[in-house]
């Protein structure tokens, strides 16, 4: 053979590295996207919304969701915070109003439809597509249940059936779609007593959201979420507060996912085909590196060790031989002042049978 | 040996103790538990001599004064008195130990000698002290929140001052010579203390901070020594929102006199001789100054800072004196306080009105028909303004002219229930106690003269529900507009489930009614049977 393993491995890394650098940002997005002209969404305006849980009990019955543990006219469920679920599309959460007096506020979670959906590009069998009609809809028949979408999802929509063992599917608001295309309304939409949600053509949507902030300047706050939000969403959103305060992330950036990941995803085709050279290269890579790291951690523990108890050593030495020290220079000025003391009360000794002796004559002069 | 583990335990022991509570310290969020209080001062004095090399100090004013009363010292421990050329009296100075900002080191050294001398013969005598290294005082974090509110002389805390001072308005009120460069009070002359005191310190005029703080502060001490009662010298006793809730209100207050008007013309111009063609002006509103006085607690509410007139700085075409805001924007601007339709529209918060003007919005203009209700006067009838008297007497008949309608349709012409049988195929159709429900409405605001004013037709107050329809005895049914909900020829009109719900829930709410429950469904909705 004139051609060495080592070569041909090296010949092709070099190929793959080649295609990944040669392509631009654009390549998998190719021009920007502003939604499907006439596609549908729905406004949610918080400051309509009563926080009365219609919009999950209508949810459940139109998408013929497992009865909840706890019934809809149950509102003691808002006192926690919850997400969406494998059996709920849809939840409404309870925020307590910081600084006003308008009482709590409520916000309603479901899947707000990007226009260019972050669980979409990340599905490598194309699970999820984005609609014509506005919603982003899943094809359970593909999937083969990676759950990449839940990563990617910015907005921690999708949903998993854990429970089912054999055919778990995810889970997530569909905007109905089902029923968009009979001409009816989205359930929570048609269940909603205070219009708190207003389904409609995405375009017309946003002028009534301006149209309300216009009218009513000191009652909203000038931006419609969704709007713009990583890319635009066919859900769009009004607040009375900023939206931070009722839980709604305001560093997603206007960036669209797709486009974040567009480089690294433009090199996935070359990355496939390169797959069993790449893999065994990584595989042998990291099983070298495994064991020059356990060598070296052996080593290092080893000596490690050696040089603690050396030194734990040297220090207990060092110590016992100052303790040393420090009792002999005790005993020694003990001794000192013992000595001292007694070469004192030698002196004094030696002066006293004097005085004693004074004493006596004058004891013996008065007798 | 064991003796040398105990030790070695010992010393871990306190050490463990000592980096634990600092890390305590550390984890407290920030702004949760903090006590609040009114008396913090950042003490960046050394702004004056350019940029700060240390965070500035928070101080806390009142906690010195109580531990310096405790040792029987007063303001003069921290703060010398100087003879105020101005006034010839004796004024303490605001700074701290010092009467002028001199050189930056000599301002330094004074603020560290002196509170780092005293917390150190505070600390030797063994008493609880304050800070004595750098990082204690200099701090970029502040451990306290503040409750300061500022405070103004309103019509009962002014009545109850010139009560105690026997009218002698002298005490206060000033004016300054420039000749003789002395404060000299002027009889007639009185104004408020912002005319000249303004927000900064220039030429030779204090900021009003400076100037409240000294006077204030040096007449109540004075009062205080002469063992009377007197008005607060902490920073609590006048700026902390809870205590300011205790000063004592005189309900009714006499009328003020400062020679202003009972009635006037709001005019465009002064006199006449100035005057564009009188046919081509808008009618003249007359004005009851009088009890606009009873409805406002200080006259800056609607004059700024001095008591001119309106059009001496809001003329037509807007001037420099009146910051260009011309005389039209000045009465109908919403959504500031001095303005007539600003005032009238922050009144429309008041809860017995909210319900219906909440779910109106605010329009800059109303109607033609509504400019009447204030452009009463026809200028052809005031042509002459030679007597000022006449004038006022003129302003005051159109006024009385004035019909105040209390009332709407009478009880038999209002339904007494309506019934709404939509939302049939869930529950029982609903009976509205509609009789009742105006009839309340009507009594909430009965007293109400501006409502009353305003809600110039028997309709008016009906038209709170049956809106967007003109005045009427049978206005037409909710469903004569509101049909199926999102109609994309009228995207802006509710569906009809939509404009129930809301027009019975937004205005229970914005009216503080919390029976019934918005989310309690049988509460309006009987059950199906």
């Amino acid at each position: 053979m004139s051609i060495s393993r080592r070569k041909f491995l090296g010949w092709l890394g070099a190929a793959g590295m080649g295609t990944a650098m040669g392509k631009t940002a654009r390549a998998a997005t190719n021009k920007d996207f502003s939604g499907y002209p006439d596609s549908n969404g729905v406004l949610f305006d918080s400051t309509r919304c009563i926080g009365c849980r219609k919009c999950e009990e209508g949810c459940n019955t139109v998408n013929e969701l497992p009865e909840p543990d706890k019934a809809f006219s149950d509102l003691s469920v808002l006192d926690t915070d919850r997400r969406t679920t494998s059996k709920a599309y849809t939840i409404v959460n309870r925020y307590d109003d910081a600084g006003g007096n308008q009482g709590p506020l409520y916000r309603k979670v479901q899947c707000n439809h990007c226009l260019e959906p972050a669980c979409a590009s990340v599905c490598f069998v194309r699970a999820f597509s984005k609609n014509e009609s506005g919603a982003v809809i899943y094809d359970e028949t593909v999937c083969v249940g990676c759950r990449y979408c839940m990563i990617a999802c910015p907005f921690e929509i999708p949903a998993y059936e854990y429970d089912r063992v054999l055919s778990p599917r995810v889970r997530k608001c569909t905007m109905c779609h089902p029923r968009i295309v009979k001409g009816l309304l989205p359930g929570c939409v048609e269940a909603c007593p205070t219009e708190a949600l207003t389904y409609g053509k995405r375009d017309d949507l946003l002028q009534i959201g301006r149209e309300r902030i216009r009218k009513f300047p000191e009652r909203y706050v000038d931006h419609i979420y969704g709007e713009n939000e990583m890319g635009g969403t066919s859900w769009l959103h009004l607040s009375a507060v900023p939206f931070q305060d009722i839980g709604m992330r305001e560093d997603l950036g206007t960036t669209p996912a797709p486009k974040l990941t567009s480089g690294a995803l433009s090199v996935v085709p070359m990355v496939a085909g390169l797959w069993p050279v790449l893999l065994g290269g990584v595989y042998a890579i990291n099983k070298r590196r495994e064991k020059i790291e356990k060598q070296e951690k052996e080593q290092a523990v080893s000596e490690a060790l050696e040089t603690a108890q050396a030194a734990a050593k040297a220090e207990m030495a060092e110590a016992m031989k100052f303790a040393e020290q420090q009792k002999d220079k005790a005993i020694e000025k003990a001794v000192s002042e013992a000595l001292e003391a007694a070469a004192k009360a030698a002196a004094e000794d030696a002066s006293q049978p004097e005085a004693e002796d004074t004493d006596k004559k004058s004891s013996e002069e008065d007798s | 040996m064991s003796r040398w583990t105990a030790a070695l335990a010992a010393v871990f022991m306190v050490a463990f103790f000592m980096s634990s509570s600092a890390v305590f310290g550390l984890k407290r969020a920030p702004g949760q538990g903090l006590e609040t209080r009114a008396d913090i001062i950042r003490i960046d004095s050394m702004r004056v001599f350019g940029q700060l090399e240390k965070p500035p100090v928070t101080f806390l004013h009142q906690k010195h004064t109580e531990a310096l009363e405790k040792k029987n010292k007063n303001c003069s421990a921290c703060h010398l008195s100087e003879k105020d050329k101005l006034s010839d009296k004796q004024r303490m100075s605001t700074k701290y130990m010092r009467l002028k900002d001199t050189t930056k080191q000599a301002v330094m050294d004074i603020f560290h000698d002196n509170c780092i001398d005293c917390h150190k013969q505070t600390k030797a005598a063994g008493e609880k002290s304050g800070p004595l290294e750098c990082g204690e005082c200099h701090q970029e974090q502040v451990a306290v929140k503040s409750s300061w509110k500022a405070i103004g002389m309103d019509k009962s805390l002014h009545y109850r001052h010139s009560k105690a001072m026997d009218n002698k308005c002298e005490k206060c009120h000033h004016e300054y010579d420039e000749a003789s460069q002395k404060l000299y009070y002027a009889k007639g002359q009185e104004g408020t203390c912002r005319y000249c005191h303004q927000e900064t310190t220039a030429d030779k005029r204090i900021s009003l901070r400076l100037a409240a703080h000294m006077a204030c502060i040096d007449c109540h001490r004075e009062v205080l020594a002469q063992n009377e009662s007197a008005g607060p010298i902490t920073c609590n006793g006048c700026h902390d929102s809870n205590e300011q809730k205790l000063i004592e209100k005189v309900k009714n207050v006499p009328r003020m006199d400062v020679k202003q008007p009972d009635f006037v013309f709001v005019k465009s111009v002064k006199s006449q001789d100035k005057a564009s063609n009188p046919a081509t002006r808008m009618n003249l509103v007359p004005f009851n100054h009088k009890a606009h006085e009873l409805h406002n607690d200080t006259c800056r509410v609607c004059h700024h800072a001095d008591l001119k007139a309106c059009n001496s700085c809001h003329v037509l075409e807007g001037s420099r004196d009146g910051n260009f805001v011309t005389l039209a924007q000045a009465m109908h601007r919403v959504n500031v306080n001095q303005s007539c339709m600003g005032c009238h529209e922050a009144r429309q918060t008041d809860q017995s009105c909210a319900g219906c003007h909440t779910s109106f919005e605010k329009k800059r203009q109303q109607g033609t028909s509504a400019c009447q209700n204030c452009h009463m006067v026809p200028n052809s009838q005031i042509i002459d303004e030679v007597q000022r008297n006449e004038v006022k007497q003129a302003a005051a008949e159109s006024l009385q002219k004035r019909q105040v309608v209390a009332a709407t349709y009478n009880q038999e012409d209002i339904p007494e229930t309506v019934t709404i049988n939509t939302l049939m195929n869930q529950y029982e159709a609903v009976k509205l106690p509609h009789r009742k429900i105006v009839l309340t409405m009507v009594a909430n605001i009965n007293g109400n003269k501006l409502a009353n004013y305003f809600h110039h037709e028997k309709g008016t107050v009906c038209q709170g529900c049956h809106h967007n329809s003109p005045a009427a005895k049978q206005p037409p049914k909710c469903v004569s507009c509101h049909g199926k909900p999102f109609n994309a020829k009228d995207p802006f009109k509710p569906g009809l489930m939509a404009a129930y719900h809301r027009q019975c829930m937004e205005c229970h709410k914005a009216m503080g009614i919390t029976k019934p429950v918005s989310t309690d469904c049988t509460a309006c909705h009987q059950k199906k049977r």
